[in-house]
């Protein structure tokens, strides 16, 4: 199946619609309508929600509303969001989702509230529904429904200490195989230090994974049927592997954001493909600030297809009050409070504000944000949002990805038995879609 | 009074009773039995990934018997559960002998041996994920300052369980060591003086004496960390999330991950029931050898 290219998702016929409707609605848009009501928000306790809820107070008091926050780690916040939905509970308002992982799941569930006529009716003058990302509203559009607003841009990105690429003779790579030819010299050049780390944690895998397929030139699904032993499957998985099994740090089948990050805030890795989200977190202290450049992944046959994703805001189906709701989602995805957020490093979803001066001038001050930037903007104009297979059971498929990647870097299968094991699985799961 | 007006008094006072206490009977009946009765009834329904329900029947239980991660996830749990246990009982015995022993011990040092199972278990999972980064981590650097090899502890599919092991070890060894603490200071000491007067040696008097006495002490130690490690979670889940690979997938992992990541409630009932039966038996099992080493 063809990833879903964002460069080819320009129009979006629900907000055009909107967009037209906008000026009608918005003279009639008052933001204490539902004074006195109080609104339940599931969040994921990670940088974006922390930096929306530093403004809570605001929203409360342009609304008069009530945000009640029910904050948890990522797996804890799905935990609490699968009770309250199987209960048909009305105890969660909003929740925070990534349509890239588990739109699919949650909007054949019936779990998403149908937001299309509210984004249309229900605007603020100020809103601007047309300027978030169109890409981002599409990714999250299952049905014909619009399901979430996106709340930030992310992906992963390439992170490179330039200091050791200078001291071994190395240029910026741009290519993948630049990039095992950069992590081969870092390895005899500066011992040191670990020449390349990556996910390499089962259910983490497939976040970095899939850009790396695409800028190969592979699927994950052809003719219906799982496609990891196509010969760009295989050179996918064999590559990703490679580069951690011969050039990542040992017990790197353990890691995910947290300890890519620590290794490379530290100086112990020469380069680093995590989240552009980790750039705060990398930052921290200064240490890597005057001595990192980053990029999009390297281009492979297919040139680059980043992996871009956005975490987004959605109304529960089974919210007694999905207007109330919906002030919050919107308030919380407005201009004003994106920009907020992206002064604190959250890559904005909207053009508008990217280019706004405040943020440009934020950007301006360091040479690494402005690479960032230039980073997230060909994620948002060339990015695909396919993290594992485009199915329902997209989280499982994410599992067998990670076990064929593990079985390779622990040497416990050959490349062929690894991607038939994998297909063999996923090729089940797709059936059941 | 007569004896009739006496029974009636008595039904009376039986009848109140009854009535006062129904509340706190009810209450705690239905907090017990209706998260489990709820959990058997989903054991017999499906769910589809998109959360669907439909009857199922025994169909979940029958998939179990031809699941290999389950088979997989109870070797796992089995293997982790024995290896613990026979660490925590053995190293839990000799810190309490240490702990008796040792009268003059300062208090602090005393708090300090038995401070790991106060805890937190995701604290003890993420403190130890640090300590054994095979690249970052405090572990291998002390190895390689004595010569001895780096390892790979939770990345390694060998050594992923006896690593886990070692920590729930390093946790809860001091609690086993507490309940075997109050047993050693509950032994009689005509027995010692008799021995003593004997001519036993201090081997001879742990091994002949010491041990048989506080065998039930230990059983009751064994029943306790049991139902913990046959339900083992969270330093699993914070430390490898199973893996590497599915090395360290208990039987209550694969069943968190079938609920609550792949959504299929039914199956992941029950999984949770048959462990729960397992539970069941090895705390029989022990209540039975507990009753056989009573003395």
């Amino acid at each position: 199946m063809k990833a879903r290219m964002f460069a080819t998702h320009v129009a979006l016929p629900v907000l055009a619609i909107a967009a037209v409707s906008v000026q009608a609605n918005a003279a009639d848009f008052d933001w204490m309508k539902f004074k006195g009501k109080t609104v339940t928000f599931l969040a994921n306790n990670n940088p974006v929600a922390q930096a929306l809820l530093t403004y809570k107070a605001d929203f409360e008091k342009l609304t008069g509303m009530t945000l009640k926050v029910d904050g948890y780690q990522e797996q804890q916040m799905r935990q609490r969001l699968v009770t309250v939905m199987n209960a048909n509970s009305d105890e969660v308002d909003v929740f925070m989702t990534l349509p890239s992982r588990e739109g699919e799941q949650f909007a054949a569930a019936g779990w998403y509230g149908d937001l299309t006529a509210m984004a249309k009716n229900e605007v603020a003058k100020e809103y601007d529904p047309a300027g978030l990302s169109q890409a981002l509203l599409k990714a999250a559009t299952f049905g014909g429904k619009l399901t979430s607003m996106p709340m930030n841009l992310e992906g992963p990105i390439f992170y490179y200490r330039t200091d050791i690429f200078k001291k071994c003779g190395l240029e910026a790579p741009k290519t993948i195989k630049d990039v095992e030819a950069a992590a081969e010299k870092i390895k005899a050049c500066d011992s040191a230090v670990t020449p390349f780390v990556s996910r390499g944690l089962k259910p983490a895998v497939a976040y970095t994974f899939s850009n790396m397929l695409h800028n190969v030139g592979g699927t994950y699904i052809a003719n219906g049927k799982s496609n990891l032993c196509s010969a760009k499957g295989k050179e996918a998985l064999d590559t990703y592997s490679r580069l951690l099994r011969d050039f990542g740090p040992p017990g790197v089948v353990n890691y995910s954001f947290q300890q890519i990050s620590a290794l490379y805030r530290g100086g112990r890795a020469a380069m680093a493909f995590e989240s552009s989200n980790e750039l705060r977190t990398v930052m921290e202290g200064g240490a890597r600030l005057k001595d990192t450049g980053l990029l999009p992944f390297p281009a492979g046959e297919a040139g680059q297809v980043p992996t871009t994703i956005g975490w987004g805001m959605a109304v529960s189906s089974h919210s007694k009050q999905p207007d109330a709701a919906w002030y919050f989602v919107q308030w919380a995805t407005s201009p004003e409070v994106q920009k907020k957020m992206a002064l604190q490093g959250i890559a904005p979803p909207r053009p508008s504000v990217a280019n706004d001066p405040e943020y440009r001038k934020w950007i301006d001050e360091e040479p690494v944000r402005k690479e960032w930037q230039a980073a997230l903007d060909v994620l948002a104009t060339k990015g695909s949002s396919e993290v594992g297979y485009p199915i329902v059971a997209n989280p499982q498929s994410r599992e067998f990805i990670g076990q064929a990647v593990q079985d390779l870097i622990l040497k416990q299968k050959t490349v062929d038995q690894a991607c038939a094991d994998a297909d063999k699985a996923l090729d089940a799961l797709i059936a059941l879609n | 009074m007569s004896d009739t007006a006496a029974t009636l008094t008595q039904d009376r006072q039986k009848l109140e009773m009854a009535a006062l206490s129904a509340p706190a009977v009810i209450f705690t009946v239905a907090m017990i039995a209706f998260p489990v009765i709820y959990t058997v009834w989903l054991g017999f329904q499906t769910f589809s990934s998109t959360g669907k329900q439909s009857f199922a029947g025994l169909a979940n239980y029958s998939k179990l018997i031809s699941d290999y991660e389950f088979w997989h996830g109870l070797w796992i749990t089995i293997a982790l559960f024995v290896l613990s246990l026979v660490l925590q009982l053995v190293f839990g015995v000799w810190l309490a002998l240490v702990l008796f022993h040792a009268k003059r011990l300062p208090g602090i040092v005393r708090s300090l041996f038995i401070s790991p199972f106060m805890m937190p278990p995701v604290v003890a999972g993420m403190m130890w994920l640090v300590i054994l980064d095979p690249s970052l981590g405090a572990a291998n650097y002390i190895l390689q300052l004595f010569g001895l090899p780096p390892s790979d502890w939770l990345a390694s599919p060998i050594w992923v369980i006896p690593t886990v092991a070692l920590i729930d070890s390093w946790q809860w060894t001091p609690y086993v060591a507490l309940i075997v603490l109050g047993g050693l200071q509950s032994l009689p000491p005509s027995v010692y003086e008799a021995a003593q007067i004997d001519g036993a040696s201090p081997f001879k008097t742990f091994q002949r004496i010491t041990l048989p006495l506080l065998l039930p002490t230990i059983v009751t130690a064994a029943i306790l960390r049991s139902v913990d490690l046959l339900r083992f979670f969270d330093i699993i889940y914070i430390t490898t999330q199973g893996g590497p690979g599915n090395a360290s997938n208990t039987l209550n992992i694969y069943g968190f991950r079938v609920g609550f990541e792949f959504f299929n409630i039914g199956y992941a009932s029950a999984l949770m029931l048959t462990l729960t039966a397992i539970v069941f038996g090895a705390v029989l099992a022990f209540n039975r050898l507990r009753g056989a080493v009573a003395w």
